[in-house]
């Protein structure tokens, strides 16, 4: 890393190289303009590098990229919708006709029935030869592919809204918290510690049940317990800046508080910030996740990921393929997310990467 | 210290009676009563809520509950138990939930030890891949899907361990929930453990120690790990109380009679008091299990008590 | 429900059809195995059995739900009737065929009016602590049951549908409860006074609600009465002797002191609250349970196998529209269409899978005999003219709708539980209701049991999803739910002319007119569905594995939902 860096700066150096006006009176604001190219840009590009130097963080964003855009797209792909129901089809094992010819997706199943095990293909024994389910076909005969597609869209719309709500909110209560300090700091501190008394899993439930279901709901509830932590580093973030010079400067020159946090400490803490909101969204997942599973997640007939599953638990010694989809989604989901967020951190804190 | 110990459990004493409150509240804009039931008319409902006392104003509800609850009254079931006190109701289901709930913390805790601690020493192997591979699988999966999958394999597939929970044999029926619920603790820790150990392993003072010719399992148990360990405390608490949330679901699917699977059903069923008594319960874990961790931070490390009082 | 002045001249006791002839066996469903009577043969067995097993073995049980309260009185739901029935025996007990026959009472007479009941209690029936049972423990347990302070909801067992004398009054709090019509003559005469003439009487005798407690005993307990097995006392063929308070498993062992000891082979009953059907599957597959409940999805796997059957459960599900609030629905042309548009088949046979059987009657079948002894509904075609499936009518149908109220499309909302069969059922019809029908867009709002029937009973919803289980075996527990301002009556349907017929059939001069009542609620019957009140759907069956291990077991749609007293079962 630090090879890196001395690249860096002899590049940036090189740039300015004096020709005849050596001894004339500096050029006050040409060198500051540089000062400050040379080092806004040197720590985001360093950042950048060390990120993608992580092989594990470079996979998890091409997985998150990847999936984000099955999420867009995939449920397009076929002539299928999330809701469509054919109940003449329903249970169908997956089959994708190109790769029929190897064996695999062939559309037959081996069903473990408690008088022994059978392998049966529906598609034959209905006569269904011009239709293919990839990931096969639910208990109403509708589209896995679709919906686990479908599913991963709405887990991710909620996820991300949640995580992004979370930082502005939570972010802003840390930061105004922790600039003013005293009483304000203390009454704050007061309300998160409830907030943050009430498990998580408990306050989203009952949240649910005393709003109307529904996916703005959900981000609701999550949003509601979310920020806590984000709050918490923000404030300790502030903390540490806020006796700092530059701060100290801005309040000489007559900079009011709110600019003073939202304008001069809120960009020097944004890596951190950022890196909680990678890390808060497979939470999120996960906790929407939950709440599907206890009944109170999206509603039917719409999907999430969380939701595909709990559908597919019941069926999962009858026909294993239609839980799968949805649990692989999610986990890589988890996966990514953990891997860039885990990546980011480490590329935004060069003590961690040192090591 | 002391007068900060003192402040710290005054404070999580009003917390509390806030939490209390708020959970009050949001029972009583829960749609929906404990009596609603096709079987049962308006006036039938009124008699029950009389009987009750939910006819009151949520003041004079609020105020009786207080009290009640002083004196170790929390009052009584309405439809998961009928009429019976929810004390009686917890006393048995509260310690299984929390053996169940020990045993996966220590084997989470443990596990992910020893996980972390490997995957730091052959840092950048194909073990720490391995193990790196295991931790993140933890975390990616739901506790609940784990439970399938091995009361699937080792229940029924391989018959190793009973799939239902049972008061005869507790301990073979506790392991597989113990085991699903303890992947995400150990994940986690796992994951911790790594870079804290590959931090302090680059340290001067490991150097330092190094140098002075400590070597082997000195080195980093006495040395690394101890230091390593601290920050490990932290992560391990919250996890602790995240863990007794995320029993609700594995303890429904392995019909474990805890307190989780009960509260999840009193949810749906709007047993007001048991939703109340048990969130409370939750929560003065949660804070109760904080203070503590806050406390013992505080006697490892003294200058997080100064940073503590510069608040 | 509550109006219902059930004063029903006609139904014999015996009338109670057992409903184990098996659902579906009346429609085309998809697993025939489901139709071997498995419990009628079970029985027969059990009676041939002449070598009871010393000891018996224990049976082990699954059930879905906890046990609410083994308080007789305060129970109201089946598990906790079961349960209480295993160790409590009331003046009746139910044969296999749902008839009351006698137990504790040994004998009874009724008067020449029809009013006054008479029981002769057995001698030899005693209480678990060696106490005999004594006609003060009835008359203990009834005024409890209509004691205003204890609030029992199923109080209404005594009044409306028991008509004891006083005991409505009683609930109102007009009168004290000592004044109930029911008095202990002597310690083992029992003398029960009714309002008017209550045939099917005997058979209410089997209601958990209506059984015996201890009083001595029950102050000895205080509050704790019916939480531990220190504080029940059994007169029945089990004692419980493990059991805490909404626990996940509990037992109950064989009563060597109950006055029919032989007849019991069990030596126990193993209880087991499983909620995750795929570990109760799996848990049965590995012998840990007797028997399990089957998930609909789970069906495909063990529908081949002899021991899978279909219980019959006795609820109609149906969709109440509410006509009231809604002035697109209270167009009849709609709701027709509506009704014309749902593949009832296709619910119960590709989506629930558990022997659930189609219905197209607002009574459902197989739970309420004639005065000849056929089922009120056998004939699920006889309202095809304006009931059954069928997409070319209900396009008509709708629009004719659409133009009577002079719009192009409409959205609907239907409120569902949040439970597995609801929310798939519900998707089918959502999906079934616009495809058919253009321009209808339904939506759907999940929310949990308690909040969805609140929203119904508050009428504010437009379409609900939601069920009824019958309280008796006559066909006015379900007709009676649409009387004008009958706080069931959801849509707030009214017609005059139905009020009127129900009426005459509850107070009026058809009480003793067994043939022409039935007549009558036929009439009644086809108003409602002639108006589409209800959109029925289904009668719910109970997918269930029963161990080729145990015979025996008796199922019953209406009351206690299982009896274990002939159930045997083998190594």
């Amino acid at each position: 890393m630090k090879k890196a860096k001395t690249a860096e700066a002899s590049g940036a150096f090189s740039a300015y190289i004096p020709v005849d006006a050596d001894f004339r009176l500096r050029d006050n604001a040409g060198e500051i303009a540089i000062d400050e190219n040379f080092a806004a840009q040197s720590f985001g590009k360093d950042v950048l590098i060390r990120f993608f130097r992580k092989a594990s963080a470079v996979i998890g964003l091409i997985l998150i990229i990847v999936i984000s855009l099955m999420a867009v797209v995939g449920p397009g792909m076929n002539e299928y919708t999330y809701s469509g129901q054919e109940l003449s089809q329903k249970n169908l094992a997956p089959r994708i006709k190109a790769l029929e010819k190897f064996g695999i997706f062939d559309g037959s199943e081996t069903m473990n029935t408690t008088t022994g095990s059978k392998t049966v293909n529906y598609y034959v024994e209905k006569g269904l030869d011009d239709v293919e389910y990839w990931f096969g076909s639910d208990n109403f005969g509708r589209d896995i592919w679709t919906r686990t597609w479908s599913g991963a869209r709405v887990s991710l719309i909620i996820a991300v809204a949640a995580a992004v709500i979370d930082m502005v909110i939570g972010m802003s209560y840390g930061l105004i918290s922790g600039y003013f300090g005293g009483k304000i700091d203390m009454t704050m501190q007061r309300i998160l510690e409830i907030v943050n008394g009430i498990p998580r899993l408990v306050i989203v439930t009952l949240l649910l049940l005393v709003l109307k279901p529904g996916m703005l709901t959900i981000i609701f509830a999550l949003m509601l317990t979310e920020w806590v932590g984000m709050s918490r580093i923000a404030r300790a973030e502030m903390l540490k800046l806020k006796e700092q010079e530059f701060v100290l400067a801005s309040r000489t020159l007559g900079a009011g508080s709110f600019f003073i946090i939202f304008k001069e400490v809120l960009p020097n803490i944004i890596g951190p910030i950022i890196t909680q909101v990678m890390f808060s969204i497979p939470t999120a997942i996960f906790t929407e996740a939950f709440l599907s599973f206890v009944g109170l997640g999206i509603p039917v007939p719409r999907c999430s990921l969380g939701s595909l599953i709990s559908e597919g638990f019941n069926s999962f010694t009858t026909h294993p393929y239609q839980i799968v989809p949805p649990i692989l989604v999610m986990a890589l989901l988890m996966l990514s997310f953990n891997l860039a967020a885990d990546g980011l951190r480490e590329a935004l804190d060069p003590k961690l990467k040192e090591m | 210290m002391k007068k900060y110990i003192v402040k710290r459990v005054i404070t999580s004493v009003f917390t509390l009676l806030a939490i209390l409150l708020v959970l009050f509240i949001l029972m009583q804009l829960m749609p929906g009563s404990p009596f609603n039931d096709e079987k049962l008319n308006a006036d039938q409902r009124m008699a029950l809520y009389t009987k009750y006392g939910l006819d009151k104003p949520i003041v004079v509800q609020f105020y009786h509950y207080v009290v009640n609850m002083l004196k170790g009254d929390m009052g009584v079931s309405y439809n998961i138990s009928k009429n019976t006190p929810i004390s009686q109701l917890i006393q048995t289901r509260l310690p299984i939930s929390i053996r169940v709930g020990g045993c996966a913390v220590a084997i989470g805790a443990l596990a992910g030890l020893l996980l972390g601690l490997v995957a730091a020493l052959k840092h950048d192997t194909f073990i720490d891949s391995i193990a790196t591979v295991i931790s993140v699988i933890g975390v990616s999966v739901p506790s609940y899907v784990f439970a399938l999958g091995l009361s699937y394999a080792f229940g029924f597939r391989l018959r190793w361990f009973p799939m239902l929970f049972s008061q005869q044999a507790v301990f073979s029926s506790s392991v597989l929930p113990s085991i699903s619920l303890s992947m995400f603790t150990m994940a986690s820790i796992a994951r911790f453990t790594r870079s804290e150990m590959l931090e302090v392993m680059g340290s001067d003072y490991m150097l330092l120690a190094e140098s002075k010719g400590i070597s082997g399992s000195s080195l980093i148990f006495r040395h690394a790990l101890r230091n390593a360990l601290i920050p490990i405390i932290t992560v391990l608490a919250p996890l602790i109380v995240d863990l007794m949330t995320g029993s609700l679901v594995v303890e429904k699917i392995f019909a474990i009679p805890g307190v989780g699977s009960l509260l999840v059903t009193a949810i749906q069923s709007n047993d007001y008091n048991v939703v109340i008594s048990l969130s409370f319960i939750y929560s003065a874990m949660y804070i109760g299990i904080m203070l503590v961790v806050d406390i013992l931070y505080g006697i490892i490390d003294p200058r997080i008590r100064l940073a503590k009082k510069g608040d | 429900m509550k109006k219902t002045k059930a004063v029903l001249a006609i139904m014999m006791a015996s009338a109670m059809v057992a409903g184990l002839a098996g659902c579906g066996s009346t429609d085309t469903t998809t697993t025939p195995s489901s139709t071997t009577g498995a419990v009628e043969a079970g029985s027969g067995d059990a009676a041939g059995d002449a070598t009871p097993i010393a000891g018996g073995l224990d049976m082990n049980v699954m059930l879905e739900t906890p046990v609410e309260s083994l308080d007789p009185q305060q129970a109201t739901d089946g598990t906790s009737f079961e349960v209480i029935a295993n160790y409590t025996d009331g003046l009746m007990q139910m044969d296999a065929d749902g008839a009351a026959v006698p137990a504790i009472a040994e004998s009874y007479e009724l008067s020449e009016d029809g009013l006054t009941y008479t029981f002769h209690l057995r001698e030899d029936a005693n209480w678990s602590n060696g106490t005999p049972v004594t006609a003060a423990d009835f008359v203990f347990a009834w005024q409890r049951a209509v004691d205003p302070a204890v609030a029992s909801e199923y109080s209404y067992m005594l009044s409306d549908i028991g008509q004891i004398k006083n005991a409505a009054e009683i609930i109102a709090g007009e009168k004290d409860k000592s004044e109930l019509g029911v008095t202990a003559v002597d310690e083992k005469t029992l003398k029960v006074e009714l309002n008017v003439p209550v045939s099917y009487f005997l058979s209410l005798m089997y209601f958990p609600t209506f059984y015996p407690v201890n009083e001595e005993f029950f102050n000895s307990c205080g509050d704790t009465f019916a939480t531990s097995p220190e504080t029940v006392l059994s007169n029945g063929a089990f004692v419980l002797d493990a059991y805490e308070p909404a626990a996940t498993s509990f037992h109950l062992t064989k009563n060597a002191g109950y006055y029919d000891a032989d007849r019991i082979q069990l030596g126990g009953l193993n209880y087991q609250v499983v909620q995750d059907s795929q570990q109760a599957l799996m848990s049965y597959q590995t012998g840990a349970l007797d028997t399990t409940l089957v998930n609909g999805e789970q069906v495909d796997q063990v529908k081949d196998d002899p021991e899978f059957q279909a219980i019959g459960a006795g609820y109609l599900w149906y969709v109440s529209p509410n006509m009231d609030a809604v002035p697109e629905l209270a167009n009849l042309n709609i709701r027709l269409a509506m009704t014309f548009a749902i593949d009832r088949e296709a619910i119960t046979n590709d989506v629930l899978k558990d022997g659930s059987a189609a219905t197209f009657t607002a009574v459902p079948p197989q739970f309420a005999a004639g005065p000849d002894g056929s089922d009120f509904s056998a004939d699920q075609t006889k309202f095809s003219d304006v009931c059954a499936y069928d997409t070319a009518k209900a396009v008509e149908y709708w629009q004719t709708g659409l133009t009577e109220l002079g719009i192009s499309e409409l959205t609907l909302d239907m409120v569902v539980d949040a439970d597995d069969a609801p929310q798939k059922v519900a998707q089918v019809l959502k999906e079934q209701w616009e495809t058919t029908l253009p321009g209808l867009t339904v939506n759907l709002t999940v929310e949990p049991k308690k909040q969805r029937v609140q929203d119904m009973q508050d009428g504010n919803f437009q379409l609900g999803l939601t069920r009824w289980g019958p309280d008796y075996a006559d066909p006015m527990t379900y007709l009676g739910m649409w009387v004008t301002d009958n706080s069931n009556n959801y849509g707030l349907w009214s017609n005059e002319e139905y009020d009127a017929i129900i009426e005459e059939c509850t107070t009026g001069d058809l009480c003793t007119d067994a043939e022409g009542r039935w007549t009558r609620l036929y009439d009644a019957e086809k108003i409602v569905m002639d108006e589409a009140v209800i959109f029925p759907l289904y009668t719910q069956c109970n997918a269930e594995m029963m161990s080729s291990k145990v015979t025996g077991v008796e199922f019953h749609p209406v009351a206690l939902n299982r009896v274990y007293k002939n159930a045997v079962k083998s190594e």
